[in-house]
């Protein structure tokens, strides 16, 4: 199996029909549950995996009992909590029988070979990221940070050293910031250099790599070796697409057996859903997540109706002031202020009407930056890129950048709202104080 | 990565003229005393910061300049363009057709308001031309009246444009027998705006520059030319590339973004004094020969002593006793207490350097180890002609005595309600005045509870 740990996904296919009913090895599984070098090369097996799918790297020497540790975690962060997997021994004697569950659990949820086959892909270097998630915020626990001198003075920090990390953390995100510009900049260039030169008509023009490849021609020999070593992935793919449901049908008859041998678990359906073990000492997610959300809706309500009511107040404060103010300011002013006052309410109506919007479909992961010349006479700012609308799936970065911007806007008003009841909680502690007056910046 | 210069008023466009100039002559130099790989890498890295290439071939500054009279700006274009060496983009420059009397308020609340566009048109301008836009440097005098109420406005213009940017206002400190007779208030009310809106705020007092003029340069009559000389050649001592990271590493990329990391992410200490060892007569430098050790010597007695000039250090000045247990109050008088240092040295043999007197943890605040607190540029090409050349921009009491003064000044004179009315009259209420000496008393009170 060693030589199978440098290319996982064009042997997981490979090895998985040997592991079938068909084969030898597969009876063998059925029968002992326990088969000490197969379990300890299936854990070998999974840590590489799940090593891949988060990113990092791995080396062989790595100890069994932290290749242990890092798939028990890794599991678990995925949401795979069950006991018996959990409580194996960490020499990896045991389990192989846990191991093809947990298994075929990744393969299934988390489309295992789908994101490895993702991460593996030759790169364009056109990629960026986009992430348009809500964030499901944990469980906020009442009563936050007491903060009081507990332990007298060795544990206290000196807060200008804190406001002095803060800053150095805002100036790292602002040369961040400047360098993702520089990159947005510089592939602009390219596409438009390129555009009008590229075989295929709809995209239009080169992609970074393949500049690249005119620049410096004597690297093609690397390119075309990570071309067929993709290609070789996508073939293994397919062939284990074909021998899947023999696969799955061969997992159903192990997990009858486990069912025989009564195990504490209730019959779930054979692909492996996660199961929810009552005496799992931490609380059920699912129903936090519920009552989460539930006191998220009812918040909102809240702040809803409060901003109503403010924007009510306002638009009626400001309606006297363009009357008081259209009597003094002349012609111009007058507009630019209504001007001020509309956007204003147009920016916090768009924040409403977000709140309430059904939830779209949310983009997640990486996608490539075409260019468009759809309007030629408009400015060809790096915000304009636009991606064509057949064959690929396709979005407008300006649609993607509206989103983020209206959820910028409502996270801000998140945080001035927090910054809010900080400012009345410690009005509150400044006045139980006495001969402390209390500045709020 | 690439700097724009917004140079305001008479004093930002002399000064700043000076700058470009010491800096391509400079790279143009061929003192550079190392490799010959270092030299070209420092001369593209020099060229991409502050200049961008024509078809002319010769290189333009990055710069915008700004004042309301136009005698000034074409004087420094021609003298730019006369070089031969570089120039000044033709179009990058704004003026009026008159002045407007050297009054604070007026290019404040007048002028800003009504020329904000084109001025920031022009800035937009050369912010696009740059591939990657590493942040401004605004040149202004303090205390002068346009050209300081303009580039306050101005500055904050600039932050509402470019929220994430780096702003650095290198601000020149008037002579304390000046001849303005308001320039304490100018002074208040320009350092709080810029507190606000800018990241960091390098000083040089003319006081001081015109004693090393007069005795380090042996210079008899010394003009403004002398001086702005000077000041060019500290500052391009600075803002030449550095290797930022240690040996190896290419020259940095991001000049601003790593200064502002390692001395002012503190929002209260803004104030940044500059000090360079050697300065003499160009016709001396041939004769003198300079050690490391000795000039980190007499660097690190300048920063606790409060010195201005390598000449005249009070070497009595002493760091307290470590292990003393409330600092502030057993610090020795007259000891200049650091928040942050960054030395920056330049030339021959500059890996071996040992910098560990400035990590002595008791030339800093009590909250920052020394760690967090010090740093060092280092380059092995040679700048400006000095085999070996040491910097030191400081976050520390350095500006403190200065400070105080200006402000007690200024507040007498608001007491009395003298010359009042030149504000008031284009909106600069008394509400606005002790707004500022506010935030300015702030200011003091926290670099003396150091």
């Amino acid at each position: 199996m060693q030589s199978t740990m440098a290319n996982p996904t064009a042997t997981t296919p490979a090895t998985l029909p040997c592991l079938g009913p068909k084969g030898s090895a597969g009876a063998e599984l059925r029968a002992t549950p326990s088969n000490k070098p197969q379990s300890l090369d299936f854990w070998r097996l999974l840590y590489v995996l799940l090593k891949q799918i988060h990113g990092s790297r791995w080396t062989e020497s790595d100890a069994i009992d932290t290749q242990i540790r890092f798939v028990k975690s890794a599991l678990w962060y995925h949401g795979y909590d069950r006991p018996q997997l959990h409580q194996l021994p960490p020499d990896g004697s045991v389990g192989s029988r846990e191991l093809l569950l947990a298994f075929s659990w990744l393969l299934h949820r988390l489309g295992l070979l789908e994101q490895l086959l993702a991460r593996n892909r030759v790169k364009t270097g056109d990629e960026t990221s986009v992430c348009t998630c809500e964030d499901d915020l944990p469980n906020r626990q009442e009563g936050t940070t007491e903060a009081g001198p507990e332990g007298g003075l060795e544990g206290v920090v000196d807060v200008r050293y804190l406001q002095w990390l803060n800053g150095r953390l805002r100036f790292q995100w602002h040369s961040l910031h400047a360098q993702h510009q520089e990159q947005c900049k510089l592939l602009h260039k390219i596409h438009l250099f390129t555009s009008g030169s590229h075989m295929d008509q709809i995209l239009g023009h080169f992609s970074v790599t393949e500049t690249d490849l005119i620049r410096q021609p004597e690297n093609y020999k690397q390119l075309l070796h990570l071309l067929e070593s993709e290609t070789m992935q996508l073939e293994a793919f397919l062939e284990w697409k074909q021998l899947e449901p023999v696969y799955w049908q061969w997992m159903e008859t192990v997990l009858d057996n486990m069912a025989e041998e009564g195990n504490i678990w209730e019959a779930q359906d054979a692909h492996g859903e996660k199961r929810r073990l009552p005496e799992v000492t931490s609380c059920c997610p699912w129903a936090d997540k519920l009552t989460g959300q539930m006191d998220r809706l009812s918040r909102d309500l809240m702040a809803l109706q409060d901003q109503l009511h403010q924007l009510v107040t306002q638009r009626k404060a400001a309606w006297w002031e363009k009357v008081a103010a259209r009597e003094e300011l002349q012609k111009e002013g007058f507009s630019a202020a209504t001007r001020k006052i509309q956007e204003s309410a147009e920016v916090k109506l768009r924040g409403l009407a977000f709140i309430h919007a059904p939830k779209k479909n949310k983009m997640h992961g990486s996608c490539r930056l075409v260019l468009r010349n759809k309007h030629p006479a408009s400015k060809m700012g790096f915000g304009q890129s636009q991606v064509s609308k057949e064959p690929v799936s396709a979005v407008s970065a300006t649609e993607v950048i509206r989103e983020l911007q209206m959820r910028e806007a409502s996270l801000q008003r998140e945080l001035e709202q927090l910054r809010e009841e900080c400012r009345q909680r410690l009005d509150e502690i400044a006045e139980g104080l006495e001969g402390v007056i209390c500045i709020s910046p | 990565m690439s700097i724009v210069t917004v140079q305001l008023g008479q004093c930002g466009n002399q000064i700043g003229h000076e700058v470009f100039s010491a800096l391509c002559s400079d790279i143009r130099g061929s003192h550079g005393l190392c490799s010959k790989k270092e030299n070209e890498s420092y001369h593209d890295s020099c060229k991409e910061r502050f200049f961008c290439e024509e078809e002319s071939g010769v290189p333009i500054a990055r710069a915008v300049l700004v004042d309301m009279e136009p005698k000034v700006i074409s004087q420094t274009l021609s003298m730019a363009a006369r070089s031969g060496h570089w120039k000044y983009n033709s179009h990058s420059h704004f003026c009026q057709k008159q002045g407007s009397g050297n009054n604070w308020a007026n290019g404040y609340s007048v002028h800003g308001p009504r020329h904000k566009e084109a001025i920031m048109n022009l800035v937009q301008k050369e912010a696009e031309k740059c591939d990657r836009l590493g942040g401004f440097f605004t040149i202004m005098s303090m205390a002068g009246g346009t050209g300081s109420g303009l580039g306050a406005f101005v500055t904050q213009c600039l932050r509402d444009a470019f929220p994430t940017s780096f702003i650095l206002n290198h601000v020149i400190w008037p002579y304390g027998t000046g001849e303005v007779i308001v320039q304490n208030y100018n002074s208040v009310l320009t350092l709080s705006h810029l507190y606000q809106s800018s990241d960091a705020l390098l000083v040089h007092e003319n006081d001081v520059i015109h004693k090393i003029c007069a005795q380090l340069m042996n210079i008899k009559q010394i003009s403004f030319r002398d001086v702005n000389q000077v000041i060019a050649h500290q500052l391009g001592s600075v803002f030449q590339p550095t290797h930022t990271a240690g040996e190896g590493s290419g020259y940095s990329r991001n000049p601003l973004g790593d200064l502002m990391e390692t001395l002012v992410p503190h929002p209260e200490f803004k104030l940044l004094g500059l000090r360079n060892i050697p300065q003499m007569p160009e016709n001396s430098l041939a004769y003198s020969t300079f050690s490391w050790p000795g000039l980190i010597k007499h660097l690190r007695q300048m920063l606790i002593a409060n010195a201005k000039m390598e000449e005249g250090i009070d070497w009595q000045v002493r760091p307290p006793h470590p292990g003393s247990s409330i600092p502030s109050t057993n610090k020795p008088l007259h000891f200049n207490t650091s928040i942050a240092n960054l030395v920056i040295l330049r030339g021959k043999d500059v890996h071996d350097v040992d910098l560990g007197s400035f990590q002595d943890p008791s030339l800093y605040t009590s909250w920052l180890n020394p760690q967090d607190a010090f740093s060092a540029w280092k380059t092995p090409r040679a700048f400006n002609k000095y085999e070996k050349s040491a910097s030191l921009v400081s976050n520390s009491q350095f500006l403190l005595k200065p400070l105080d003064s200006i402000v007690g000044k200024a507040w007498n004179m608001f007491a009395s309600k003298a010359y009042l009315h030149q504000y008031t009259k284009f909106g600069i209420q008394e509400e606005d005045f002790l707004d500022c000496f506010t935030t300015l008393e702030q200011v003091i009170s926290s670099y003396t509870n150091l």
